[in-house]
């Protein structure tokens, strides 16, 4: 855009190449961020993204190219190196220190690096009261880190950036956590940035957000950078064909089962820990039930009480018409719940563990009766699943860390399909896994309820939520708010989820 | 505060100790006796410091009771050699700083878990010692013990530098960016490096700190009786890691004073002349030791979920 | 990855490498041993390191220790550790000695007694450790001090159990089929546990949580239960242990196995299990725990130790060397492991035409 050009960028970025071993994370990338503009990033995972920030904020240092920072050229930056040239960075998961205070871990961050100063605890309060109000957060400086909300963590640490008077700010996902409100506040946090001359770097797979916020955006694609557009010259089916590298329409594979008969009921369930109450709802076998609703509106909390992990404290849960108690995992897998959990790395598959062991976990049980493992017994069935979910491996042994995100969620379906549960509940299936991967994941969960499970997917991607389920359940505040038909539009199901039209509760 | 709890809970039962003993025992608080007991702890106090720190860093080093051996017996030869007591001091402190510079390079440099680390480097340490020394007393010359300056200027002057050395640490701890940094650095050390913080370097030279106190420490030790035991150091490692974590550093890092630790240190040290002057039999004193390492965890474990529900 | 390992997971393709390097070690370390290590005395007696005699004492000695790590295997592989192990076996010794002498119990009854009070003991490690997640090094840095202190308020610190019955002592000093009786037992329980850890449902339980107790939780897999039992089990095992040791000697003491829990740690660790959780084998424990039983007596046997009166010193050095090494070695792997994970999700994947 031509305000932009008029002035020199602040930052450039030349030829910058880095590898992993044997892999190129990035070859060759070119980028540059004008002052005063937002300028977002957007690519597959694995496409290189978090690579080069990682090189802009100095985590990583490339094998070749150039950073060019007001004016002045580097070959690399030093994580100190890029605080004082004013790039600051948010990443996905706050980093902060747990036990320390708010106060003082935003003071760590702003200090210098004199190692003999004295610490002045006063002037650490009064700049951490006065940043938090400045991004409108309401958390006491005493506070200490592990204490809070991770909104409330990704606010402070958008505190310590506005502190550090970043003149670079880097986002990685800061919305991926964060509730409308919350959202908001942050665009708004965001915009007035810009409006001072801060040039950001914004990165989010949440396309309508890039066009309520970005200038310009950038794609990358298997490392390389496939071209940067105003955003005013393109739309999102050029985004996604800038991604893909051709059109990729979301087409959802369309429902062909009946519901069957009433699987799960609940009657006012509720777990005072995790803030949930009087949840009412069944669900029939052969049927995607949807539950869409923001981050935080206990959608995961409610599948956590149905697996055990959090057990309720109020109402009745039915599982095929008889009364349920589940206070442990176990119990649930015994009457035939199964959860794919929505953090992969830490809850779904077990990194360092091989395929096959992982798909296997969950059937111990079934699988090695007397206890006694039996290899080929393991085998077979992994290799059963490698091969219907078509899991992309180089063998059945081989850790599931080595796996790409798509597939670490497959085999994570895998290990509950082998429980062959009356009710599969997914969380967020599909959250941070490619687009071909996506829709090979909505191609299963279609065959689950052809073979007649009950299938309560949670996601926060409307279009998928919309695609997908033959009934919406929307959540707010911990109740479910709403049941909405599945062929409701965007509109009524956003509006009930932000309780625009909130006027009937679940009765 | 809520923030010092555990802190404020062991000198709570440490003061309810000593009222105890003040209503029981009265004959607890000679002031010669005492003296003394608090000069006899007064190394250990020296060792639990720098513990602290290494425990702050979320690491752990059970080798100092082998570096506490090899410093008193290198000490106490150079004394015996006719080195003047302030060359032997340095001395002393250098080599245990020397056995730091080794544990903090295996564990910061090459990021070896420091537990098995330092449990390597205590049974190397403590076996050369045995086959160098054979189990040899060291006599030490006239004019070293109590450095020469009687028994009771000795034993304050051991007390006060414990206590200096305690206050100093403690208030960097708290008030210099140095000793936020290894909270940090405990606490989440990546999170600390993004932050410019050099966690390698920080945890590097804490283990050098620790080397360094337990050389001092060992000092501390020699001059108190006529003759260096070449055990001295035997089990101190558990000693202090229990005082430690009894004054409510948290072993997971980042958490916890040294004040606590003192506490601590005082609370564990009080049992055995505690159980003395109370005339319970003295062979209870290690299992006392263990239920009060265990009420303290406990407790906290139980706090923990406390605040969780 | 390539093909010819593809049947193997990769971890434990690599541990397997590292026993059989460790393997080779205790057989290079044995034939020095061997070479300079056995002589002739004046009457033209083979005596020293080459005799069947000390082979047999290498066994008998190693008993003990064994048994400590083969406790601790499991309880490691699981991330978690426990530092009671020898002090519960100070414990057990006495309270052996108490039932048999004091409560007048004959041998058997005892011997049952002693196991239970064992499982006791671990049953406390294991109901702080996982009731109120409390970091296991602290526990049983705890129940170090409590049960040693137990034995020795027991004893009053001075109180030693002798005069055993010598068919009870034969379980320590007596041959069964050619082999000390101990061994046997040893060997029994060395099975039982390589049966548990490498196949069984609870073996593999142990791995999930070392590596991840938040992913097993989440599997179904019962976490607490499992820890349970790695805890309860080393009990049980430092019981037996307790009882071997005191066959042996012929005595029961407070301060039975003082210093034993290193020795045993360092010969798991050596025995490649990660103290960082979910790696680690039997068949290294038991090498780990073989490499130094030679090392300890072989040193015994070279003249030039006997003339300095070192053995004790110079196996004890060697062993923190050892160790030392061996870490410093296993570095290597975990990069190259480090890097292939890191290499892998950072691959594009095939983009699939959804259908």
């Amino acid at each position: 855009m031509a305000k932009f050009m008029a002035s020199a960028p602040i930052l450039e970025l030349r030829g910058i190449e880095k590898s992993f071993a044997a892999v190129r994370a990035l070859r060759g990338v070119d980028f540059d961020l004008f002052g005063g503009e937002v300028h977002a990033l957007l690519g597959e995972n694995g496409a290189g993204k978090s690579t080069l920030i990682k090189v802009v904020t100095g985590a990583h240092r490339p094998d070749a190219g150039t950073l060019t920072v007001g004016g002045r050229t580097f070959g690399a930056l030093e994580p100190g190196a890029a605080r004082h040239l004013g790039i600051a960075c948010i990443y996905q998961q706050p980093a902060l220190f747990p036990d320390l205070t708010v106060a003082e871990n935003i003071g760590l961050r702003l200090e210098g690096s004199g190692s003999l100063r004295r610490v002045d605890w006063r002037a650490r309060e009064r700049r951490a009261a006065e940043l938090l109000s400045r991004v409108d957060a309401d958390i006491p400086t005493f506070a200490e880190a592990r204490s809070l909300s991770m909104p409330e963590q990704q606010l402070v640490e958008i505190a310590c950036a506005l502190g550090a008077g970043a003149r670079i700010l880097v986002m990685d996902e800061p919305t991926a956590s964060l509730t409308r409100t919350e959202q908001e506040r942050l665009f708004a946090v965001v915009r007035e940035l810009r409006s001072a001359g801060t040039g950001v770097i914004y990165i989010s797979h949440r396309l309508e957000e890039i066009f309520a916020l970005a200038d310009r955006v950038t794609v990358l694609r298997d490392g390389a950078s496939v071209g940067t557009r105003a955003v005013g010259e393109i739309d999102e089916a050029g985004l996604i064909r800038m991604m893909v590298g051709r059109e990729v329409n979301q087409i959802y594979p369309p429902s062909e089962s009946e519901a069957g008969e009433v699987v799960l009921s609940l009657e006012g369930v509720g777990c005072a820990a995790s803030g949930v109450s009087g949840i009412s709802l069944e669900v029939r076998a052969g049927e995607v039930f949807g539950l869409a609703g923001l981050v935080g509106a206990g959608r995961t909390e409610l599948a956590r009480i149905l697996f055990g992990v959090s057990p309720a404290d109020a109402g009745t849960i039915r599982m095929r018409g008889e009364v349920a108690t589940i206070h442990s995992p176990a119990d649930a897998i015994a009457l035939g719940i199964a959860y794919v959990p929505e953090d992969r790395r830490q809850h779904g598959v077990i990194l360092e563990m091989p395929v096959e062991q992982n798909a296997t976990m969950a059937v111990h049980r079934t699988l090695f009766p007397g206890g006694w493992l039996r290899p080929r017994r393991e085998r077979s069935l992994a290799a059963g699943f490698i091969k219907s979910l078509s899991i992309r491996t180089s063998s059945p042994a081989a850790p599931a860390g080595s796996l790409s995100g798509g597939n670490q969620q497959k085999v994570s379906v895998a290990r509950w399909l082998a429980t062959k549960p009356k009710l599969m509940i997914l969380d967020e299936p599909t959250q941070g896994v490619d687009v071909g991967a996506k829709s090979e994941i909505h191609r299963i969960v279609r065959q689950m309820a052809r073979e007649g499970m009950a299938v309560i997917m949670i996601s926060s991607d409307l279009p998928e939520i919309l695609g997908m389920s033959d009934r919406i359940g929307v959540m707010r505040g911990g109740r479910l708010t709403k049941v909405l038909p599945g062929s409701s539009d965007a509109h009524t199901v956003m509006s009930a989820a932000l309780g625009q039209a909130a006027n009937g509760g679940s009765s | 505060m809520k923030l010092y709890f555990r802190e404020v809970s062991v000198a709570v039962a440490l003061v309810v100790l000593l009222g105890a003993l003040a209503i029981f025992a009265p004959a607890f608080y000679q002031p010669q006796p005492l003296l003394s007991l608090l000069t006899r702890e007064m190394p250990t106090l020296v060792v639990a410091c720098g513990a602290a720190l290494v425990i702050i860093t979320r690491q752990i080093d059970i080798s100092v009771g082998s570096m506490f051996s090899v410093c008193s017996v290198c000490a106490g030869l150079l004394a015996a050699s006719g080195w003047p007591l302030v060359a032997v001091l340095p001395a002393s402190v250098a080599i245990g700083a020397v056995m730091g510079v080794f544990n903090g390079a295996l564990v910061a440099g090459l990021g070896l878990p420091s537990i098995v680390v330092t449990l390597a480097t205590m049974v190397t340490l403590r076996q050369s010692l045995n086959l160098m020394r054979q189990g040899e007393f060291v006599n030490l010359p006239d004019g070293v013990q109590w450095f020469g300056l009687g028994q009771f200027a000795g034993q304050w002057t051991i007390v006060g530098a414990a206590l200096l050395v305690l206050a100093a640490l403690g208030l960097g701890m708290r008030h210099l960016a140095v000793g936020r940094f290894v909270y940090a650095v405990g606490s989440n050390a990546e999170a600390a490096r993004l932050a410019g913080v050099r966690p390698r370097l920080v945890t590097f030279l804490v283990f050098v700190l620790m080397g360094a106190l337990t050389g001092l420490a060992a000092m501390m030790n020699i001059v108190q009786s006529p003759q260096v035991q070449p055990l001295s150091g035997a089990g101190l490692e558990l000693k202090v890691i229990a005082a430690v974590v009894v004054g409510g550093v948290a072993i997971s890092g980042g958490r916890g004073n040294l004040w606590g630790a003192f506490a601590g240190l005082l609370l564990l040290a009080c049992v055995s002349p505690a159980l003395t002057h109370l005339r319970i039999e003295a062979y209870w004193e290690k299992a006392i030791q263990g239920a009060i390492i265990l009420l303290a965890v406990v407790a906290d474990g139980v706090r923990m979920r406390k605040e969780k529900s | 990855m390539n093909s010819g390992e593809s049947r193997r997971p990769g971890w434990k393709s690599l541990l397997l490498r590292y026993e059989t390097l460790l393997f080779v070690v205790l057989v290079a370390e044995w034939l020095l041993f061997y070479h300079f290590g056995t002589t002739t005395n004046r009457r033209g007696i083979v005596v020293g390191f080459g005799t069947m005699d000390r082979q047999f004492d290498i066994l008998r000695h190693s008993c003990e220790i064994g048994l400590l790590a083969l406790a601790l295997t499991p309880v490691i592989i699981t991330a978690g550790i426990d530092l009671s192990v020898a002090s519960l076996l100070g414990l057990c010794a006495i309270l052996f000695g108490k039932f048999h002498f004091d409560a007048g119990m004959p041998i058997p009854i005892a011997i049952a007694l002693t196991l239970a009070c064992g499982c006791t003991g671990g049953a406390l490690n294991a109901a702080l450790i996982t009731t109120l997640r409390l970091p296991p090094l602290i526990v049983t840095l705890g129940t170090y001090s409590l049960f040693r202190g137990l034995a020795e308020a027991i004893t009053h610190g001075a109180v030693t159990y002798t005069g055993f019955p010598s068919s009870f002592l034969a379980l320590g000093q007596g041959r069964l089929l050619g082999l000390p009786v101990q061994a046997w037992v040893f060997l029994g329980i060395a099975a039982g546990v390589w049966l548990l850890v490498h196949r069984t449902v609870h073996g593999r339980s142990y791995r999930a949580i070392g590596f991840s107790p938040e992913g097993a939780r989440f599997a179904g897999i019962p976490v607490g239960r499992r820890l349970a039992t790695a805890y309860v089990l080393a009990g049980l095992i430092v019981a037996a242990a307790a009882i071997i040791y005191t066959a042996r000697l012929g005595q029961a003491k407070a301060d039975a196995g003082m210093g034993y829990e290193l020795f045993a740690i360092t010969a798991v660790v050596l025995g490649g299990t990660s103290i960082f959780g979910g790696t680690g084998s039997i068949a290294g424990t038991l090498l780990g725990v073989a490499a130094i039983a030679v090392l300890k007596n072989g040193l015994a046997t070279l003249p030039v130790v006997i003339r300095m009166n070192a053995a004790e010193e110079m196996s004890g050095l060697m062993t923190g060397a050892l160790l030392l090494v061996a870490l410093t070695g296993s570095i290597v792997p975990g990069l190259l492991s480090k890097l292939r994970a890191r290499r892998q999700p950072a691959s594009p994947t095939p983009v699939q035409d959804p259908a």
